[in-house]
């Protein structure tokens, strides 16, 4: 297991080594420099920025430097705000990402997987034929239609809810709603097709011919045994959470990271696209490496071996 | 086994018997197409997306106006409006109705077409009114209070007299005026060229660069995957946002992001297909006999994987239309004045507590595409692939 660990550490640093390069290189690659706007900078002032941000120096010293940096954790200035570094922009927005994140991640599990189950236990009768309508529409409907749509209705015409901002729980409903009702459609998909093959196994009908009670039958044997596809995909889930939060976070004004993102893209701030890429790849990189981590734990049948990996 | 009906057991009369046993036996493809027929929301899926593709190409053709035309006087006009008609002096009557949100009057015809935008008198910006003189009818526009009324001289509301849906404008105009039924269909051209690139591209790179890690095995495919490995890490929106930005916006930069990278999944997919298949005996046969390698992937190894390449293609052509819209959703897309269908959903967010309509036809539309396309995805593989069936 530790050498499993080291392993994946040692493959994490080189992608991430490789998106830091990649994304370096890419952005250097723009035409322009990153002072070039509608306002004419006089050559002097020009120079002088360029001098301060390092720009003046040869582009591989440029890279070593910017290396140096993300191996000491500092992903430098900010071009477009002035004292700002990039660091701050994270730390800032942290918290809201987080927090609604997380809350994203619960309602996939908490609604994703019973809603699964119901449709599984009932299956092909009207409990599962809902399930899955609703999940089918679910998968197909893009997170910024259901963000719109749902922000029209319920904040809008009803009034239920805030347009905007997270002044208190309510704030939270749609967003979160938003962000994963893909993946609580998805889920609900996976745990019932999971648990449908599940119920054809022979241990299944052994626990059930030794008189063990429905539940019992249901959650210690079935439930545990299916549940492994759906802790796989948590990785992707994630992913899917953070690229989606920069439509969410700026249809519904939430001052996070996304937000932070899409507006350094329309600024065509360099510095801040390239940290919050690689700032993403690494939370990613490390989310998926629990993940893994947890998949050995909940089915001791997976070894995690160098080989496997 | 157990959803086998009971009726299922009945024994058959002799001569039916017969004609099941001898039915004439199929062939895997026209096994898939039967299947595939069975499955209503795949056929209508099919059919959806064939009409899609029709209404792209040429609905453009047999209207009036483009996607760029603007009519500011006519901006913001909705679909469907509740319409008024006064006599305007010597037995003619001026039809007209009232948008709500801007205050504006609109002359229509008794079918539905729009007119122009009707001329009124000065506006009264104390009393927040504006009177209209149609002949030897006065009506004045009362604004003070929402929702917004007519009010005849003698101080009486006036009540619609009728409703009709706009001929002129389908699915009514944006805040420039211009019709946004053209502009959907030119964002349907937009998506269903994204989709197709991306088809393009998962059939030729992704099954080239799949297939050939596959095939040599080895260390090739060691390096080879583990660079599809790192690619795969991040989610691929993050790279086709990178690219966009060193690209700069357009139609062509997001077709080259999304075609650059969106080969990966596929590349995983027929290298486990391939890697599974090239130890079956008939390829080894056909190595004994001196087949050549490229003979032995393209008419060996590739035809029976063909079922996972197809469903994998169905799969992936919905996310290559929301990425599309997406990036345009978030101002990385398509340049004005072209329309994608994510710029047209966000543009119609700033407006739409006043014009839903402008929200609400885009958004039917990418959903609509992403229902028929993933309808048609699980049909395929229910039909390519029998094992997968629940």
């Amino acid at each position: 297991m530790p050498a499993y660990i080291l392993q994946r550490l040692g493959m994490m640093a080189i992608t991430l080594w490789a998106i830091v390069t990649l994304t370096f290189f890419l952005m250097h690659a723009v035409p322009g420099g990153p002072f070039v706007s509608e306002r004419m900078l006089a050559p002097e002032i020009e120079a002088a920025l360029n001098a301060k941000y390092g720009l003046d120096q040869p582009i591989w010293a440029q890279y070593l430097s910017y290396l140096r940096g993300i191996i000491t954790l500092d992903l430098g200035p900010s071009f477009k705000y002035p004292g700002v570094s990039i660091n701050t922009m994270i730390a800032t927005g942290l918290p809201v990402t987080l927090r609604t994140g997380l809350l994203a991640v619960i309602a996939v599990v908490a609604l994703g997987v019973p809603l699964g189950i119901v449709a599984a236990l009932n299956r092909n009768k009207w409990p599962d034929t809902t399930v899955m309508l609703i999940a089918t529409i679910g998968v197909a409907i893009p997170s910024y239609v259901i963000a719109t749509v749902t922000l029209y209705i319920f904040a809008l015409r009803l009034g239920w809810v805030p347009t905007f901002g997270l002044d208190d729980w309510r704030g939270y409903i749609l967003p979160v709603f938003a962000l994963s009702g893909f993946w609580i459609s998805f889920v609900a998909r996976l745990t019932r097709s999971s648990l449908l093959e599940t119920f054809e196994q022979d241990f299944m009908t052994t626990a059930r011919a030794k008189g063990l009670r429905p539940g019992q039958v249901l959650f210690k044997h079935g439930l545990r045994n299916s549940l492994i596809p759906v802790v796989t995909i948590l990785g992707p889930v994630v992913a899917n959470l953070i690229t989606g939060s920069f439509v969410i976070e700026q249809i519904f004004a939430l001052p996070g990271i996304g937000r932070q993102f899409v507006l350094s893209i329309t600024n065509r701030d360099y510095t801040a696209i390239m940290g919050i890429t690689i700032f993403y790849a690494a939370a990613l990189m490390v989310m998926i490496l629990i993940v893994d981590l947890l998949y050995a734990v909940l089915d001791p049948r997976i070894k995690l071996t160098s080989a496997a990996a | 086994m157990s959803d086998i009906a009971p009726e299922m057991w009945e024994k058959l009369p002799p001569a039916d018997a017969a004609a099941v046993a001898a039915a004439p036996s199929l062939t895997y493809w026209q096994d898939v197409r039967r299947r595939l027929w069975a499955n209503k929301p795949a056929v209508v899926s099919i059919a959806f997306i064939i009409l899609l593709i029709l209404a792209a190409v040429f609905g453009p053709l047999f209207s009036p106006f483009t996607y760029a035309d603007q009519n500011l006087r006519l901006a913001n006009i909705p679909p469907a409006f509740e319409t008024y008609a006064v006599p305007s002096g010597q037995g003619t009557t001026t039809r007209f109705f009232l948008n709500a949100s801007n205050f504006n009057l609109y002359e229509v015809d008794d079918t539905g077409h729009v007119l122009g935008l009707l001329r009124g008198e000065r506006k009264d910006m104390l009393k927040k009114s504006q009177a209209f003189i149609f002949g030897d009818t006065t009506l004045t526009l009362d604004y003070s209070s929402l929702p917004a009324k007519l009010v005849a001289a003698d101080g009486a509301t006036i009540a619609p007299s009728g409703w009709s849906w706009n001929r002129t404008y389908l699915f009514g105009t944006d805040q420039l005026g211009r019709d946004v039924l053209v502009r959907q269909l030119y964002g349907a051209r937009i998506s269903l060229t994204v989709a197709f690139v991306a088809t393009l591209v998962n059939f030729f790179i992704g099954i080239f660069y799949g297939g050939l890690a596959g095939y040599i095995g080895g260390r090739t495919d060691a390096i080879m995957m583990r660079v599809v490995e790192i690619i795969a890490t991040i989610p691929l929106t993050l790279y086709v946002v990178l690219l966009m930005v060193v690209f700069d916006s357009g139609l062509y930069s997001i077709i080259i992001a999304i075609g650059s990278v969106f080969w990966v999944d596929m590349a995983r997919i027929v290298r486990g297909q391939i890697l599974s298949l090239k130890s079956q005996d008939y390829v080894a046969a056909a190595r004994t006999m001196g087949a050549s390698t490229s003979r032995i992937l393209t008419r060996h190894l590739l035809p029976n994987s063909i079922g996972p390449i197809i469903v994998t293609l169905t799969m992936l052509i919905p996310s290559a239309i929301f990425i599309e819209s997406f990036m345009s959703f978030i101002g990385l897309g398509v340049t004005p004045p072209l329309a994608s269908w994510g710029t047209l959903t966000s543009e119609a967010v700033e407006t739409m507590r006043a014009y839903p309509h402008q929200l609400f036809f885009p958004a039917a539309a990418i959903s609509l595409t992403m229902f028929a396309f993933n309808f048609l995805g699980d049909g395929l593989r229910d039909a390519l692939d029998p094992r997968f069936r629940k």
